[in-house]
């Protein structure tokens, strides 16, 4: 029996393609609905005045931040699992009292009998501004003219600066300079389930129905914020309609939900609606401007230059992940050992920025490989070629990068070579050569990745045996729709030889599983899932014992296959579901393994391609991606490819047509309808392939991780593509149509 | 119908086969009317702005997007839902399809998906697949990509017409 390495069908579908699935906003609870005032303006002073709103039917309070502070007792602050405060200056974030840093920011909370009423008291609630000068574009927030915060005296929020070996010399030994500017504008991840939450405090526990990846994380910082002990804070996390890395932050909205929940003593809800959400999560904008210098013969030998990363109006829990992983992993899969990079965090008054999708190795990867297709093209090199002379080999794994980054495993030239001849990169780049000499606007892309994935510190599992025999596995990871639940129950059947129809997995709730980190950055199944294999193990050892008991042996003479437990010089048998039943009869009842599996960073790669076709009006549409992967072991090979499918659509997304604009008054200047998520018209036909030879990662389920690979590398395949289809030279995200147009 | 401010209207709905004489709000979306007064909370709501096609259902045979509606427009009709098109803890030949295909992620889609491609397939058998893309380029997906909703959609079709 092996469940691992097939294509097993999702185990928790039936409740979603029948409706029965129940996300926050399907949950029965006797709550008040909240509803948000929000700021017009991107700086001000304002007064709120309440006495119209209250006379609004169905109204029950209007609260402002002066009275929801009291009980917001700490601000919001990055996410100290990863982010390191230290070099940071970080205001302040509560519910704004007096003073509004960004248009669209919550000044005012209305709490009603049903959410209609809600609405009509947020419209009723009067504000008076009086506007302060605000500043929006990120380059003139870096001149510090105009400050954001006027206490920390400056918008820089972080500044570092990563040097590796000696940049100036290998510029000046380098044949040929080039400068470079690349950037990616402003997105909204954009989860089709908006962000919601349902607070419910009864004069001592609270317990916090939460749209969200990472429950425990929530508790810890809620305990932080509102001064109550984890063990009276509950959160459960109900189905999750997408998160993106969306899901992984706190926002003031959310916070004064619970406040009032815990001022009223009655339960509150929230769902964002689409607009509210899109003002709820803003992610990328950044830029890199710089230098590089090569061979002639197209190997990389120096990079230099500043990254700006715009924060927003405030440090988000996850955004400051940024400044700080981009620039290491500017150097990617390349050998190139000589740069200086300076990297600043800029505060502006707009939406405070999150993690979208890779966080941060998109970006990295969009500057590395814009750069390796700008030698190719300055040098008049084949996109390969070019790679392939600078791509790091496989007798230097494990290989250190030049900010200390040690690449695991992997054979990155072979892979390339390989790829290029499973996607028919050449046969199709000569496809599209023939197709533009008839006068068609076609053209063919590739690029390159090396991702880091697999986030430790830590993951929770715990396996039990229940006393029929089946068995609750809980995880620390939080799957929200990547299935990763059903690969975890492939490999924990495996482990323990049962049917996978006996297993159910478990996650989501703080009470329900002790500890846990969540699920982002790719890391689910690595980590998770190597901790559902440890402790299943260690559950099977208990079973042993338990079936050494009961057979009057040695656990030393007792061997386990198939579900039985065999005594190996009597012959005697016991099954499975037998000694389940015996553990639960004994003086230690049952038979339960936990285990916090600590572990480290692993390094995926791949190579993709794309095809687009522009029109004459500049449109462009990417009509085939195909994907060329090592991941490591591949679990569940439809679940791993349904993550390239999703990641390679948002990379459409981001590579041709979404865009958060942001306009003169630091209002949001799309709404959903016009913002261009793609539909099933703009999604290309997708071709997923796994490296048969994969380069194992150290966790015991052997696999890396694929969650946000096509995001990572798919802009720069398809912008690649679109200077093939059109001649042009282009270097940021989105390329929008009049940028194509002939 | 006419009602005063603050007055409720009283309506009369068939959804998924039973008859609801009930008042409500003349403002209230045909999308809060069933999941909050009847409880049907299949439909989903992901947008303000009609695009996203979370909240399909049929009324009268034909897809509508239910959040565009109000629930007042919908007296006299016939509605039905995602929890209407399986009986028995049956999965539709569509709903089958989906799963098997594994068309569906998040989820918070998938019942707007499934019903639009019920519209779809009771209007026609024969598909192709750029048709298929079409058909439901008013529902959006953030995480699938499409294409294994399109094979279940093309799935479905050919166990139809067996
Ligand atoms: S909720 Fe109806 S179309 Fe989006
Ligand atoms: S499955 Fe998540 S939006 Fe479609």
């Amino acid at each position: 029996m092996s469940y691992s390495g097939k294509s097993v069908k999702r185990l928790y579908d039936d409740k979603f393609v029948t409706g029965r699935s129940t996300y926050v906003d399907d949950l029965k609870v006797n709550a008040l609905y909240a509803a948000f005032v929000r700021s017009t303006v991107p700086h001000g002073r304002f007064k709120v005045s309440k006495e119209d709103a209250l006379k609004v039917k169905g109204v029950i309070a209007v609260y402002t931040g002066s009275e929801l502070n009291q009980i917001i007792k700490e601000g919001i602050g990055p996410w100290t699992t990863y982010i390191d405060p230290r070099p940071w200056k970080i205001p302040k974030w509560k519910f704004a009292e007096h003073e509004t840093k960004y248009n669209g920011e919550p000044i005012a909370m209305v709490i009603a009998t049903d959410k209609y009423s809600a609405r009509d008291g947020a419209d009723a609630v009067n504000v008076d501004y009086e506007t302060m000068d605000a500043v929006i574009d990120m380059e003139r927030a870096s001149k510090n003219e105009i400050l954001v915060h006027k206490e920390l005296g400056t918008n820089i929020g972080y500044e570092g600066n990563f040097n590796a070996g000696d940049v100036e010399k290998a510029l000046a030994n380098a044949d040929r300079r080039v400068e470079v500017e690349i950037g990616n504008n402003r997105l909204i991840p954009s989860p089709m389930e908006p962000r919601g939450i349902i607070s419910q405090y009864d004069g001592i526990n609270l317990t916090i129905w939460y749209s969200t990846q990472i429950p425990h994380f929530a508790r810890s910082e809620f305990s932080r914020i509102f001064g109550i002990p984890e063990s009276r804070i509950r959160v459960i996390m109900p189905d999750v309609g997408g998160g993106f890395g969306s899901k992984a932050h706190f926002i003031p909205e959310e916070l004064a939900v619970i406040a009032s929940s815990i001022k009223l003593g009655r339960p509150v809800r929230w769902t964002a609606t689409r607009t509210e959400e899109m003002m709820a999560t803003n992610s990328r904008h950044n830029v890199f401007k710089g230098e590089i210098g090569f061979k002639n013969d197209g190997t990389l030998v120096a990079i230099k230059g500043t990254l700006d990363v715009e924060l927003g109006a405030y440090l988000t829990y996850t955004e400051g992940l940024q400044p700080t992983i981009i620039p290491p992993m500017i150097p990617g899969p390349y050998k190139v050992r000589d740069l200086a990079i300076k990297s600043r965090a800029i505060y502006t008054n707009t939406i405070p920025i999150t993690m979208y999708r890779g966080a941060s190795r998109p970006e990295a990867t969009f500057i590395i490989e814009r750069i390796m297709s700008t030698v190719a093209d300055e040098l008049k090199m084949d996109d390969v070629e070019v790679r392939l002379r600078n791509l790091v080999k496989e007798e230097q794994m494990p290989y250190v990068n030049p900010f200390g980054l040690k690449y695991d495993t992997g054979d990155y030239p072979t892979l390339l070579k390989e790829g290029v001849k499973v996607m028919e990169y050449n046969k199709m780049k000569e496809w599209a050569a023939e197709e533009r000499r008839k006068g068609k606007r076609v053209g063919v892309g590739l690029a390159f990745y090396l991702e880091i994935c697999g986030f430790g510190p830590y993951e929770f599992a715990e396996t039990r045996v229940t006393e029929d025999g089946s068995v609750i596995v809980s995880i620390g990871g939080t799957p929200h729709g990547q299935g990763t639940e059903t690969a975890i129950a492939q490999l924990v059947a495996d482990e323990l030889q049962i049917p996978i129809e006996k297993i159910k997995v478990v996650w989501g709730d703080s009470d329900a599983v002790p500890s846990g980190t969540g699920t982002y950055g790719s890391r689910t199944l690595a980590i998770a899932g190597s901790a559902a294999v440890a402790s299943s193990r260690q559950a099977l050892e208990k079973m042993r014992k338990v079936a050494a008991r009961s057979m009057k042996a040695d656990v030393e003479e007792i061997e386990y296959r198939n579900g039985e437990f065999v005594h190996k010089k009597e012959g005697k048998k016991v099954t499975w579901d037998a000694v389940a039943r015996e553990a639960y009869s004994g003086r230690e009842p049952g038979v339960t393994a936990s285990v916090t599996l600590e572990g480290d960073v692993t390094f995926p790669y791949g190579v993709h391609m794309a095809v687009v076709e522009v029109d004459d009006y500049g449109i462009a549409k990417v009509k085939e991606y195909r994907a060329y992967d090592d991941i490591g072991r591949v679990i569940n090979p439809a679940l791993a490819e349904g993550q390239v499918h999703g990641g390679g659509t948002q990379a459409v997304g981001q590579a041709l047509y979404e865009l958060a604009i942001i306009n003169e008054n630091g209002q949001l200047a799309v709404t959903y309808a016009d913002y261009f998520v793609p539909t099933a018209v703009e999604a290309p036909k997708f071709k997923s392939y796994f490296a048969e030879k994969y380069h194992p990662s150290a966790y015991l389920t052997k696999s890396k991780g694929v969650g946000e690979a096509s995001l990572i590398v798919g802009p720069a395949a398809i912008v690649r593509a679109l200077e093939d289809a059109t001649g042009k030279r282009l270097n940021k995200t989105p390329v929008l149509p009049e940028e194509l147009i002939k | 119908m006419l009602v005063e401010p603050g007055q409720k209207a009283k309506i009369k709905v068939k959804v998924n086969g039973v008859l609801h004489e009930v008042e409500v709000e003349p403002r209230k979306l045909l999308v809060d009317f069933l999941r909050e007064d009847l409880n049907l909370t299949g439909s989903k709501v992901g947008c303000d702005t009609s695009t996203c096609g979370a909240c399909t259902v049929l009324v009268d045979g034909k897809s509508v997007k239910s959040c565009t509606m109000l629930a007042v427009q919908a007296d006299g009709k016939e509605i039905v839902t995602i929890e209407g098109l399986s009986s028995d803890s049956k999965l539709s030949p569509i709903q089958q399809a989906f799963k098997d295909n594994f068309a569906l992620q998040c989820g918070f889609c998938t019942a707007g998906m499934i019903v639009q491609t019920h519209y779809i397939l009771s209007e026609r058998k024969e598909i192709t697949e750029e048709e298929a893309r079409d058909l439901i380029h008013g529902n959006i997906c953030r995480c699938t990509g499409y294409q294994n909703i399109i094979n279940a959609i093309m799935d479905a079709s050919r166990r139809m017409r067996q």
